[in-house]
């Protein structure tokens, strides 16, 4: 007996999967944004701050880095709310939990853009004189910015895909109205199939974008 | 200036001691006194220490002894194990290294005034007026608004010297600014060097290229083994020195030019 593929079913649920995807931006966006300043202001506490700032904040990070992310969401779920005595709904949770790890990986991109700036740079800073705060602001930081650049939309592509974890804990993301639909029509082929194309026309795009600005980054200013 | 400052020496180099960590001396005891308008050139085995010198000299490394003092003022010395470095005095000296260093996210033109205007306040108009002569005078003119990674190695070094002399140095410093750079380029960063010279700019600088060493400098100082070897007149130490040692090193290293 063949099995035949009908994708036409999925006609019927483009309002659903419509707003799956737009929870799924949305969530996406918001962490990328809040985690990447998070990440920013670690890294530069992480590389600067005093040693016991930088021992904390290094078990945060290391832990957010070494642990699954979906016993992450997990713990800001259902250990979280217990432990503040606070109920949060589902998208404050999940924005939480994906902003930390966000932070967490976003904080090394920006430590090793801040040590890729060389010491030469900071050689002419102080054979020009230049005060502290012209150092870091107007020499340090841009660069370490613009090195940081491509790896952060990197990271943030990454996170797009991730995301789909949140499902898992009831947020009814792309991924959750997808899983839904393809148990309610018993045809997870032609539903998790369309789900995947929707990732993928998303991030495909972004991912090339990455590679591009790498170049242009590279050949601007590049010594 | 009067005529007790013209007297004294504008740089005195003081028994000076440099190491790298415990276990790399690579000053002992250096001697030198600089005088105004002087041009030095210092010659020396690769990992003598030549860089060093300058770094110190820039007030970029921690000494280990000794004592520095510029224009007659006490500008490096030492308190203990730490180095007390004067940031006025330091502001008199400028330096330009073998790899350009220039800002690569800024424009020449903000290469150029950045540190005019967080160093002295000077308002960004007056900056870019004077920024806008150097570049006309270096033939740089059409690259303000360009950014370092379009100019060639010689457009980049030359870019280099005029962020220096916007801060209007007292003394100049180079180091091996030209081994960078391919052979067709070197005479153009040299020719600046050689102007800057003629207009009695006083500098120390690093060279491996016998003719520019013999053009530029007033006085060579051969350095090996973290000490001063033989200190002169070009004609002497280039040409005929005195020292054993600097006369194999000359003959060794320059033999082809020379
Ligand atoms: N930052 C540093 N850390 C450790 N050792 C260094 C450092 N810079 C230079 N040295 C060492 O000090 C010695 C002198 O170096 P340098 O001043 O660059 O010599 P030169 O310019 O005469 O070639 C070399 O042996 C070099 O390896
Ligand atoms: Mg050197």
């Amino acid at each position: 007996m063949g099995m035949t593929l009908d994708f036409s079913i999925l006609l019927r649920f483009t309002d659903a999967l419509a707003m799956g995807l737009w929870t799924t931006i949305k969530l996406t966006l918001l962490c990328v944004v809040l985690g990447t300043s998070l990440g920013f202001v670690i890294g530069l506490l992480r590389s600067n701050g005093n040693a016991f700032i930088r021992g904390a904040l290094g078990l945060y990070v290391e832990l957010f880095r070494g642990t699954p992310v979906l016993i992450q969401l997990f713990w800001i779920f259902f250990c979280l709310p217990l432990i503040l005595g606070v109920e949060f709904s589902n998208f404050v949770s999940a924005t939480i939990a994906l902003t930390l790890y966000m932070g967490a990986i976003t904080s090394e991109t920006f430590r090793a853009s801040l040590r890729s700036v060389g010491r030469e740079q900071m050689d002419a800073c102080v054979a020009l004189g230049l005060p502290r705060s012209a150092q870091i602001l107007n020499v340090i930081l841009p660069q370490a910015v613009l090195r940081a650049v491509p790896t952060l939309l990197s990271n943030a592509v990454s996170l797009f895909k991730e995301s789909a974890l949140v499902s898992a804990v009831g947020m009814a993301d792309l991924m959750f109205i997808g899983q839904n639909i393809s148990n309610n029509t018993a045809r997870p082929v032609e539903v998790l199939t369309v789900v995947a194309v929707i990732y993928f026309i998303i991030a495909f795009p972004l991912t090339r974008a990455v590679t591009v600005v790498e170049q242009k980054l590279l050949r601007k200013f590049s010594v | 200036m009067n005529a007790t400052t013209t007297n004294s020496a504008l740089v005195e180099i003081n028994d000076l001691h440099k190491n790298y960590g415990p276990n790399v001396q690579v000053l002992k005891g250096l001697n030198i006194d600089m005088m105004p308008g002087e041009r030095v050139v210092v010659i020396g085995p690769s990992g003598g220490g030549k860089s060093t010198l300058l770094r110190v000299v820039m007030g970029l490394e921690q000494i280990q002894g000794g004592s520095l003092r510029f224009g007659g003022k006490p500008y490096i010395t030492t308190k203990g194990s730490k180095t007390v470095i004067d940031s006025e005095v330091r502001k008199k000296i400028g330096m330009v290294f073998q790899h350009y260093t220039l800002f690569p996210h800024l424009s020449i033109m903000e290469n150029l005034i950045l540190a005019p205007r967080k160093v002295n306040g000077e308002s960004r108009a007056s900056a870019r007026e004077r920024g806008q002569k150097i570049l006309e005078r270096f033939g740089l003119a059409a690259k303000a608004d360009a950014y370092p990674s379009q100019l060639s190695g010689g457009q980049k070094q030359r870019v280099a010297i005029a962020r220096a002399l916007m801060l209007d140095p007292k003394l100049m410093l180079f180091d091996e600014v030209t081994s960078a750079l391919d052979p067709e380029l070197v005479a153009e960063v040299e020719q600046v060097i050689l102007n800057l010279a003629a207009q009695g700019m006083p500098m120390m600088m690093v060279t491996h290229d016998m003719w520019f060493a013999r053009n530029v400098a007033s006085r060579v100082i051969f350095c090996a083994g973290g000490v001063v070897v033989e200190d002169g007149p070009p004609e002497q130490v280039l040409g005929d020195p005195v020292e054993e040692r600097t006369r194999e090193f000359i003959n060794r290293v320059f033999h082809i030019k020379a």
